[in-house]
């Protein structure tokens, strides 16, 4: 007995140091955020810090750029995700079965996701721009305009350019993990589906899909997830402009801390965000069946 | 699970890690203080951070900082250089959390932010031991003072101009534009969009206020309060006048008819490089673009004019800049001073304005021959006429100050996209900074 006491106490001992440290650095800033959503927290008046109850949130919901940047957020995940799904499905099916080249070819596709998202902002921004820009300069050669597309500054294109910038970005995500998740399925299965008679769409939708489901749930949740979060492709290339209209919540946030110094109202910010999250979440385990979801 | 010496072996092992953690931490905070044996004088270490970071301007400051170490073998700087975007924040971070810190870039933006705070040491009683203080001139003095307080001293000062195309002019026959209303002509006139080609070089993103607020001032210019510049004689902010609405309604104008679309983003980057590669033909700068300028445009193809003036005839000018402060927290003062004074001395402080592109803050050092020609002579012109370029101070000590860029930037592109009146625009502004004032006098 005395002998298992002294173990447990050792394994507490043990586990004491890495307790310690996610205490400080995940724990603790993360409930400092909630107070800090509850105070008025401005870095250019240290000396006026209280607290102010619900404030900072009546402030965020009456505010039309933090409205807009509610479903600009929505819009941002819905089509980032389909289309860096669509398309990197597309490309893991093409890489699949070996060709001259795959590999290097692989290695072009997967590039962009070793980039940081602060500099694809960046190379986008130059590439978007209506003066100097190489997609202009390209679509006037082919002869599809006449006149310059301002993509970053007319607020009709703002929204959809950043978009495809950051569908570019995520394809590669899912050509990875899709892939994998293709070369996985057995190869018998294939046989026995070919001595059934069964076409290349019938093997498809009743061999290949339902074996990568689970890695199809599991990557978009996370992805979503990711997207959601994700301000620094915004921040490169529009910073929220023009007039606020490609603000996402994560982007709004981070400009009230970086040109607001107001903690308080981006801690709102964030702690909406992590509730949205927490709904979506399960909304989207309940809808594809938790259970499936893990192995992959 | 183990056995007995491979428990005890374990025990062991932990209490040595944890013992060796917290002797080191121990030793590492008396760092500072041990009477080191080995040399005969204590060496102090001080710790520093620069704000306008750019690689070039980097080395200038360390080459200074060596010859500095070289002269002064007991003290011992460390310079942290954060990326230019992020060094603001940094530093603010830095101050708030008490981090070791003894001398910082303070600018003109965030002075009153940190005296607010009072983060940054009040320097007045340092300058008596100062022997070159003397020739600091009165702009460079104000620039870094809160209420008759010196809080750093300037490394360079920043004066804009105008930049503009001089072979597209004569192409054109047109005049270097002398007001605001030839300046905005002109621009329409030279813009060209099937050429790719457009007057001014807009700036719509980052740093936007900049060209609205010394157009209005320029228009307000008889009414203005000069030593508060965001408002008139009569108490009411510089957008409560009739003349705001005309100088707001040509800033439109300028952005409509005679700038590229794109621009309504743009910051200092794509502003200064839509001049170099040839799409606009006006840029207003701050004489660090010289550099750049020089190096990427064919000599002859452009020059410089003093500020647009208003219809009066007469413009508002300001110089802005940063310099270097001393933390309040920090234990090294003398030290930081020392350093300092080396830095901005007349030698070292010419040698960076010479080499980064600023006007120097000693008057010994105009009288140098580098600054009497070329891009440099347009700023000593405008300060050889004060009576037609009238010199204010920015508003710095105001707190809101440091908002005022980005509520600016974000109303000003609304009004520029037509979602929101010029009207409009100008009742929100004018808001702003009667809230601004009453503020800062509670």
């Amino acid at each position: 007995m005395i002998a298992l006491r002294k173990q447990r106490t050792y394994i507490l001992l043990s586990l004491l140091p890495a307790l310690v440290l996610l205490l400080i650095f995940t724990f603790y800033p993360f409930l400092q955020g909630v107070v800090m959503a509850f105070q008025n927290y401005v870095l250019f008046d240290l000396t006026n810090v209280r607290f102010i109850g619900f404030q900072n949130f009546v402030t965020a919901f009456q505010d039309a750029k933090f409205l807009k940047a509610m479903t600009n957020s929505a819009y941002w995940v819905f089509f980032s995700l389909t289309f860096q799904f669509l398309i990197g499905l597309s490309l893991a099916l093409i890489l699949r079965k070996p060709f001259k080249g795959r590999g290097v070819y692989q290695g072009f596709i997967f590039y962009s996701w070793a980039l940081s998202g602060f500099l694809i902002g960046l190379i986008w921004k130059w590439m978007f721009n209506s003066q100097m820009g190489v997609i202009n300069d390209l679509l006037m050669r082919i002869g599809l305009i006449d006149t310059r597309i301002g993509f970053l500054s007319d607020p009709d294109w703002a929204m959809s350019s950043v978009i495809i910038a950051n569908v570019w970005y995520g394809i590669a995500f899912f050509a990875i993990m899709l892939l994998a998740a293709l070369q996985s399925v057995p190869a018998d299965l294939y046989e026995a589906a070919d001595m059934d008679g069964a076409g290349s769409i019938r093997k498809f939708v009743n061999v290949t899909f339902p074996f990568i489901l689970p890695t199809i749930i599991a990557t978009t949740l996370l992805r979503a997830i990711w997207i959601f979060n994700d301000p620094t492709i915004i921040y490169g290339l529009t910073n929220g402009g023009p007039a606020g209209t490609t603000h996402i919540l994560s982007s709004l946030m981070l400009d009230k801390i970086i040109y607001g110094g107001d903690y308080g109202m981006a801690s709102a910010i964030g702690v909406t965000m992590i509730g949205i999250l927490i709904l979506y979440t399960i909304f989207y385990l309940f809808v594809t069946k938790s259970e499936k979801v893990g192995d992959f | 699970m183990f056995g007995k010496p491979m428990k005890t072996w374990m025990l062991s092992a932990l209490t040595a890690v944890m013992v060796f953690t917290l002797t080191t931490a121990c030793s590492s905070s008396n760092d500072g203080k041990k009477p080191d044996s080995g040399s005969k004088e204590k060496v102090i270490t001080l710790r520093m951070i620069e704000s306008l970071t750019s690689p070039s301007r980097t080395a200038l400051i360390k080459a200074s900082i060596d010859k500095f170490m070289a002269q002064n073998t007991n003290i011992k700087v460390e310079l942290i250089s954060p990326p230019f975007d992020q060094a603001d924040n940094k530093i603010r971070t830095m101050l708030a959390a008490k981090q070791p810190l003894d001398v910082l870039e303070v600018r003109d933006l965030n002075v009153a932010e940190f005296v607010n705070n009072n983060y940054v040491e009040p320097l007045n009683d340092y300058t008596g031991s100062w022997s070159d203080f003397g020739t600091v001139t009165a702009v460079a003095k104000s620039v870094a003072s809160v209420k008759d307080k010196l809080y750093f001293i300037p490394n360079g000062l920043y004066q804009r101009q105008l930049f503009y195309r001089a072979d597209w002019l004569k192409e054109a026959g047109i005049n270097a534009p002398v007001t605001y209303e030839e300046l905005v002509n002109a621009s329409v006139k030279l813009t060209d969009a099937a050429k790719n080609r457009y007057g001014f070089s807009f700036r719509g993103g980052p740093g936007a206020n900049g060209v609205p607020d010394t157009l209005i001032q320029a228009y307000d210019a008889d009414k203005i309060n000069v030593d508060d510049a965001m408002f008139l004689k009569d108490g009411g902010t510089i957008y409560s006048s009739p003349e705001a609405k005309t100088a707001l309604d040509l800033y439109v104008k300028l952005y409509k008819e005679g700038s590229p679309p794109d621009s309504i983003n743009w910051g200092f980057q794509e502003q200064v490089q839509a001049f170099t590669s040839g799409v606009t033909a006006f840029l207003l700068q701050d004489p660090d673009v010289i550099q750049v300028l020089g190096e990427n445009m064919q000599e002859g193809t452009w020059a410089t004019a003093p500020m647009p003036t208003g219809p009066s005839g007469k413009a508002m000018i300001s110089a802005g800049g940063a310099g270097w402060g001393i933390t309040s927290h920090s234990e090294n003062k003398e030290a930081a001073w020392k350093l300092i004074t080396f830095l901005s001395s007349p030698e070292e402080n010419t040698q960076l304005s010479k080499s980064h592109g600023t006007v120097p803050i000693h008057s010994s050092a105009t009288e140098d021959e580098f600054f009497q020609k070329g891009p440099y002579k347009t700023l000593l012109d405008m300060t050889n006429k004060p009576d037609t370029f009238i010199n204010f101070k920015p508003p710095f000590e105001y707190p809101a100050n440091g908002q005022w860029g980005t509520v600016a930037m974000e109303s000003g592109q609304a009004m520029l996209l037509g979602q929101t009146s010029v009207e409009d625009t100008l009742t929100k502004w004018n808001e702003y900074w009667a809230k601004a004032k009453a503020d800062m006098n509670k």
